[in-house]
């Protein structure tokens, strides 16, 4: 059965968090249902639709910004209290809009996530978990990462409270009380956790989560070890998943999956027979969906996805058919309530303008006083910067409430900026100044009316460090433009894991001196990304990473005054010790560094360049053969007379064509990071093999894997 | 929603632009399109049993319904319509580089062959004017020459630069089509016959031109801009960062004015409405687009509105119909109205906080550094912008300086210039360091060519430590000749070469000329006539002499001839100057342009000879080809081999022969394009009529050969002395 969708917008809140949008529970089954939010500015609003037009039965007055909503009560009832958190603040309120909960924890962080279970509060701020019983502290943790969300598996259907928490360093930690159960890892940043099915699935153990790379999986909490029953590859690279929900949208009595991205992208998914999810519907809406939930809000008997985008905006994607069946009275009316709508917008929109017409003269008038100030308040930017892992190249995801005017992107270190096709704006770069003023990249997106999001793609060179700069100005009076900046660190394609290979050649790096653990977790802070601000807690600490383009991997074991690195890539201790040994000069602290050199690992490198290297170099040369045999088959009007080979070209020639696009300059990367390996191996014996280079390059043309082996022996 | 009502997908790749419908026999529509290894494919889906078989033509090997023309040669341009109005059916025209093929389908025949020396890059068919019969005409190497039927030459003018895109439209209104040429210097020429009537300035090459209704047409240009002009007025325009490939203009929605249907290099269609750009229908191919065409391709009597895409696949349209009310797309007008009002309020919610916000702040603490962060700046800050002449220094070359400067403590975080054909893209961006950061910057500006820019400046103005930053939107106008720099006379060194005119004018107006025109130091003072003024180009340094008589008798003294022909038009539109006629002399361009020609025709005997070589030595290959077979039959191995080794040896020569034609070629082009554009220079140092007069007899002198005429027309204007 195809589903098919139409889009309603209702109305426009202020800016949302993830997890900000609740429908209340219906009255009768099919009927229509309540929609609460809370925004950005603290407004908690409450609102039904009746005739086409939004009725609020509840508003707050505005507040700290609110980070989550969710719904409790007693358990085995209607859900319908409404909870939220804003500051370090729960609030509770009815269904009416009466408050009858004002709870103020005394954490020193605000909230970030919550979860709600009868008479048990779970929240987390970024490091902190707490886990509150009729407001009274029960269990307490520190979590080594920031914590993006938390979930309790149902206490109604498990014998114990199972809290689970969904933290930045792809880990999943089970909780029982205060203590850690187990971990388990996943395969991208978690962002968002669910019950399967609303309830834990048949176990009551199934959680579904939604990482910050767009992938989706399902595991079991049983009590002693996770169970992970599948997960979803986002090969299409959508956007990070902001919000899961389970409704059946498509109405055959199993609970279909909704999804939503930050990219814009709704998601519906059923599930086939082996239970694995299929997808089943998708729609791009133009910003952010922060929440999501399946429900009945625009008409009674029509089912609907209603979502929340960042900027406030709750949309309903509805079964209800445009185009209704019933008699031509009816069409009628069904204008005669949009005319009215548009007609009371219009009238809204005259006094406004008038009033932001007076108000404009009056801050003109203020230009002319010498004493006025022009103080414009920062407007919200929702921003992300991530490595992903299938290019080794890091996205750059500006999000704004309003339009977007232009963006001006200026690095002090040499990074490659990538087309991304989803993005309209013009982008234009500009000369960078011989000058001393630092600027290796000046490029300007001007964006289309109504951009309100904007991606970048950004290739990064290892080594290469320093800051990148987005200043963003969207399209309102007074004109301001905001700075935002992220770090380029110089080891920026390495990614967190949490198992290596002990097994690989190694070489070690060791740093001694009077140093404390903070000022050596603050270098490994400088140094790599995706590890905590903040010192973990213990005396000693250890990290795993791996290159996300080459595959290497490196280890970091440190504590007050000493520090390990191993990895199996020359290069990357190259570089950690180039950027060690400046940082502790700048700091003036004394540093001894010794290092290990294994002559196998660079042999070891080279064997895991070996496959990647043969591939792309195959896979140029087929690209390149394409048109040459397009042209031979229209002349010879068969393939037959080509040998298997081409003719499979031919065959996957789309595909390879495809293949070739994703990864522009693959190759040059590839060589320069053999080049940077051959520099480094012999740096540490104290050579400097520069001349040599161009033979190098000369050997790489005529790739083959001994020979560069001898070339990297002999030189 | 409107669906394509067809689609096909072929198995040839379309190149480019290179797609066009006609019917080749009278009744059924077919597709003509230029595809890999110099072929021409036509896809007749009507008329499945016959097959053209004949030397040309041959059945396509991958569809049956798809026959290939061999052109052998790579096509640059292609079109169908109607050439001969007697034979009652389409010709199909195949331009190359160096030749144009008008061509007979039905009855597999040349209408005619002809070899053009300026290539031809775009191709129109239609009435051009009063000449009554349908001309093909091709631009090229600077250079428009339209052919009727029988290939006879009846038109040809020259154009400023190569030309990219033609297109015909009634331009001025009155029933007769004008010939709208958009050339590699950004310019739109319209040409009444072979008289310009007006010049548009764009921004980039002009890559399609397509004639909308009455007096508006469409443009693309290759840095992804499309847009709508009427007359010489542009009434919209938008930019992508896809590239348009094909413009078309039809009537989607059935409101009975036509809509400007875009193909975009990301394979996506659209159409825009003709007077607000808004978009009215999309659509999406997996590739590029190839062309945007109508016809009747399902011969049911409705025309359709065709897209092809690169990758071969073909969709048709067919106009909405009146119950879609001209809602093509599938989301309700009313639900995107009501979208668009709520933003709108939205927008206009936050502004009022804003200020709100602002009045806020302002009653709290009085002005402090810690201030900075937040971007608080005091309300009478005022940005002063400056235009001067640079002469530059050791390590800088001369350039026109921007000073951009704020009016107390705070700082200039970065400037943003949007400007067109100025920078290397659109925009340029100046961002000190933040050890740099003051209140003034100053910003060296080269513009290439002498036009008038609009620069439009954004400027970040906040403190050292600000993150948030106030944004100063504003537009300055760099003059024509900023590149000039005011000097004192130096007799000795003032250009030979000069232009000489009288104009009716006071003085003072031409001060005011060379006010809004120049950077002049604010300290300038010009008295009455008669004067004059020396200027530097800042480029190569050359002298430029401007020079008033009381009798009104200007004389403008440069070696660039261009630089002559800008001022000149520059004056003539400031002072509505119709008809002006000039006495020119620039000695050393003359002398180089008699050398270009005395080349042009070494180039010329040298190409007939070496034409006449290559056939000699097919002769040879044919006679050696068959004593080698006959050799074979006779089994004389010996005999063989040797007759095969002078066979390879005469192809390595004949390789070898290739290739110094090809250079020939490419040198012959280079000179001929000098020579087209110095009939283009000499026209432009003169307005109106004269204008025509002189780029007319110039031609005629080329085409009798006659070199002196030439120069003197070029000095004077006229033939006749």
């Amino acid at each position: 059965m195809d589903l098919n969708l139409n889009r309603a917008d209702y109305l426009q809140v202020g800016v949302t968090s993830p997890k900000t949008m609740k429908l209340l529970p219906a009255s009768r089954h099919r009927a229509t249902q309540k929609v609460v939010i809370g925004d950005h500015d603290g407004v908690v609003m409450c609102f039904g639709m009746k005739k086409g037009e939004a009725v609020a039965v509840f508003k707050t007055l505005p507040g700290q910004k609110i980070s989550r909503l969710e719904l409790g009560g007693v358990l085995n009832t209607p859900q319908e209290k409404i909870f939220i958190a804003a500051g370090s603040e729960i609030r509770g309120f009815t269904k009416r809009g009466k408050q009858f909960l004002s709870f103020e924890t005394n954490l020193t962080e605000s909230i970030k996530a919550m979860h709600i279970s009868g008479s048990d509060l779970f929240l987390s701020a970024s490091y902190i978990y707490n886990h509150y019983c009729d407001c009274k502290d029960q269990h307490y943790y520190l979590s080594g990462d920031k914590i993006n969300d938390v979930i309790c598996l149902p206490v109604e259907r498990l014998p114990r409270i199972t809290p689970v928490l969904a933290c930045q360093d792809r880990v999943l930690r089970v909780l029982q009380g205060s203590d850690v159960m187990y971990e388990t890892e996943v395969p991208g940043p978690p962002t968002v956790l669910a019950l399967y099915n609303g309830n834990g699935g048949d176990s009551g153990e199934d959680l579904l989560y939604g990482t910050s790379d767009g992938k989706l999986g399902l595991i079991q909490i049983t009590t002693s070890k996770p169970i992970h029953k599948w997960e979803t590859r986002n090969e299409k690279r959508r956007g990070g998943i902001l919000c899961v929900d389970s409704f059946d949208i498509v109405g055959d009595g199993v609970k279909d999956l909704l999804v939503g991205r930050d990219d814009g992208m709704v998601e519906v998914y059923s599930f086939d027979n082996a239970n694995e999810p299929v997808l089943r519907f998708d729609q791009m809406l133009s910003e952010s969906i922060t929440s999501i939930q399946g429900g009945c809000i625009g008409k009674d008997g029509y089912d609907e996805i209603v979502v929340s985008t960042y900027s406030g905006w709750v949309t309903g994607l509805t079964t209800e058919p445009i185009h209704k069946e019933s008699g031509p009275g009816e069409e009628l009316k069904i204008n005669q309530e949009m005319q009215n709508k548009i007609s009371s917008l219009r009238s809204e929109l005259e006094h406004l303008q008038y009033k932001v017409l007076q108000e404009r003269e009056k801050y003109q008038q203020s230009s002319q006083s010498s004493k006025a100030k022009s103080a414009v308040p920062s407007f919200s930017v929702n921003d992300k910067f991530t490595l992903s892992k299938d290019d080794a190249s890091y996205s750059l995801i500006l999000e704004v409430q309003t339009a977007i005017d232009n963006v001006l992107i200026q690095s002090d270190v040499p990074i490659d900026l990538l087309d991304v096709d989803k993005n309209s704006a013009v982008v234009s770069f500009s000369s960078c100044d011989s000058e001393s003023n630092d600027n290796f990249l000046l490029a300007t997106y001007r964006c289309q009316a109504n951009t309100t999001r904007l991606e970048l793609k950004i290739r990064s060179i290892e080594g290469q460090y320093g800051t990148l700069q987005a200043y963003v100005t969207p399209r309102i009076q007074p004109k301001t433009c905001q700075a935002l900046q992220y770090l380029i660190k110089p080891l920026s394609l390495h990614q967190r894991t949490h198992f290596i290979d002990h097994d690989r050649p190694m070489n070690t790096l060791t740093l001694t001196g009077q140093f404390s653990f903070a000022e050596v977790h603050s270098w490994v802070v400088f140094c790599l990304p995706e590890v905590p601000e903040k010192p973990p807690a213990g005396e000693c600490v250890t990290f795993y990473f791996q290159n996300t383009f080459l595959d290497t991997q490196l280890e970091s074991t440190y504590r007050k005054g000493e520090g390990v690195f191993k990895s199996d890539n020359i290069s990357t201790i190259s570089i950690l010790k180039d950027v060690l040994s400046k940082e502790a000069t700048k700091r003036k602290i004394n540093l001894n560094i010794s290092y290990e050199i294994n002559e196998v690992s660079v042999k070891h490198t080279l064997k895991l360049i070996h496959p990647k290297l043969e591939y792309q170099l195959l896979l140029a040369k087929k690209v390149q053969l394409i048109d040459a045999l397009k042209e031979l088959q229209v002349h010879e009007g068969n393939t037959n007379f080509l040998i298997p080979e081409y003719r499979c070209i031919l065959e996957e020639a789309d595909h390879l064509q495809e293949e070739y696009k994703k990864q522009p300059a693959h190759l040059e990367r590839l060589y320069g990071m053999i080049t940077d390996l051959f520099i480094d191996k012999f740096k540490f014996k104290g050579t400097n093999v520069k001349t040599k280079v161009p033979l190098l390059l000369e050997i790489l043309d005529s790739y083959d894997q001994n020979a560069l082996i001898a070339f990297f022996d002999a030189a | 929603m409107l669906l394509p009502v067809f689609t096909l997908k072929l198995r040839h790749k379309i190149s480019p632009r290179m797609v066009a419908i006609g019917r080749y026999d009278g009744t059924h529509p077919c597709l003509a399109a230029a595809t890999q290894a110099g072929k021409v494919f036509i896809h007749n889906p009507h008329t499945r049993s016959q097959h053209f078989s004949a030397s040309r033509v041959f059945q396509s090997p991958l569809e049956s319904d798809v026959s290939l023309l061999n052109i052998n040669q790579a096509v640059s341009c292609l079109t169908a319509g109607v050439l001969n109005p007697e034979l009652g059916y389409d010709a199909l025209l195949v331009g190359t580089q160096t030749n144009l093929l008008a061509y007979d389908v039905y009855n597999n025949s040349d209408l005619f062959y002809r070899e053009v020396a300026d290539g031809a890059n775009a191709i129109v068919l239609g009435t051009l004017g009063d000449i009554s019969s349908p001309l093909a005409i091709i631009g090229g190497n600077c250079a428009l020459q339209g052919f009727d039927h029988e290939g006879n030459d009846l038109f040809w003018t020259v154009t400023g630069d190569n030309v990219h895109s033609l297109a015909l439209c009634d331009f001025d209104g009155d029933g007769k089509k004008e010939l709208l040429v958009g050339s590699e210097d950004f310019d739109i020429r319209v040409f009444k016959e072979d008289e310009i009537v007006a010049e548009m300035t764009e921004t980039e090459i002009i890559t399609s031109l397509c004639p909308m209704y009455g007096s508006r047409f469409g443009y693309a240009l290759s840095n992804g801009t499309v847009g709508v002009y009427d007359k010489t007025a542009r009434y919209w325009r938008i930019k992508s960062k896809n590239h348009a490939m094909s413009i078309h203009a039809f009537d989607l929605n059935s409101d009975g004015v036509c809509e400007l249907i875009t193909g975009w290099s990301n394979g996506k269609v659209d159409a825009r409405s003709d007077r607000t750009g808004e978009v009215i229908f999309k659509d999406n191919f997996s590739s590029a687009i190839a062309g945007v065409l109508e016809g009747d391709y399902r011969m049911d009597g409705h025309t359709q509105l065709i897209c092809c895409a690169v990758d071969g696949e073909i969709r048709g349209y067919l106009p909405g119909t009146a119950e879609m009310r001209g809602n093509l797309m599938d989301t309700s007008v009313e639900q995107d109205l009501i979208r668009e009002l709520s933003q709108k309020k939205q927008n206009l919610l936050l502004e009022l906080r804003n200020y709100e916000e602002n009045a806020k702040a302002e009653l709290s603490s009085p002005q402090s550094e810690a201030d900075g962060p937040r971007g608080i700046i005091p309300a009478n800050t005022k940005l002063h912008t400056a235009l001067s002449v640079n002469l530059g220094h050791e390590t800088q070359a001369a350039h026109a300086e921007l000073c951009i400067s704020t009016s107390n403590d705070t700082i200039i975080r970065a400037v943003l210039i949007f400007a067109e054909g100025i920078f290397l893209g659109e925009s340029h961006v100046v961002h000190p360091s933040i050890h740099n950061l003051s209140s003034s910057i100053r910003i060296p500006i080269t513009p290439p060519k002498d036009v008038p820019v609009d620069l439009h400046l954004k400027t970040f103005v906040g403190y050292r430590s600000s993150t948030q930053f106030h944004v100063f939107e504003l537009t300055r106008q760099l003059p024509r000749f900023s590149m000039y720099a005011l000097t004192s006379p130096d007799p000795a060194r003032e250009p030979l070469s000069y232009v000489n005119f009288v104009i009716a004018e006071r003085a003072q107006r031409v001060v005011i000329w060379l006010n809004q025109n120049f950077l002049l130091p604010e300290d300038t003072n010009i008295q009455n006539a008669p004067f004059q003024v020396c200027f530097t180009s800042l480029r190569n340094g050359g002298q430029l002499y401007i020079k008033i008589k009381l009798s009104g008798e200007i004389t403008v003294n440069t070696d660039d001839i261009d630089l002559a022909g800008d001022i000149i038009q520059s004056m003539a539109s400031f002072f509505a100057i119709e008809d002006l006629q000039v006495e020119a002399d620039f000695p050393v361009y003359f002398e180089e342009l008699r050398k270009v020609l005395v080349k042009v025709d070494e180039y010329h005997s040298v190409h007939q000879k070496l034409s006449a070589e290559m056939a000699d030595n097919s002769n040879l290959i044919r006679s050696l080809l068959v004593r080698a077979e006959d050799a074979r039959l006779m089994r004389d191995m010996k005999t063989m081999k040797n007759r095969y080794m002078e066979l390879y040896d005469l192809n390595k020569d004949l390789l070898n022969g290739y290739k110094i034609r090809c250079n020939n070629h490419t040198e012959l082009l280079g000179n001929l394009k000098a020579v087209n554009q110095a009939i283009q220079r000499a026209g432009r140092l003169r307005v109106g009529k004269p204008k025509n007069q002189v780029i007319t007899a110039c031609r005629d002198a080329i085409r009798s050969n006659n070199i002196n005429t030439l120069f003197r027309i070029m000095r004077v204007g006229t033939a006749s002395s």
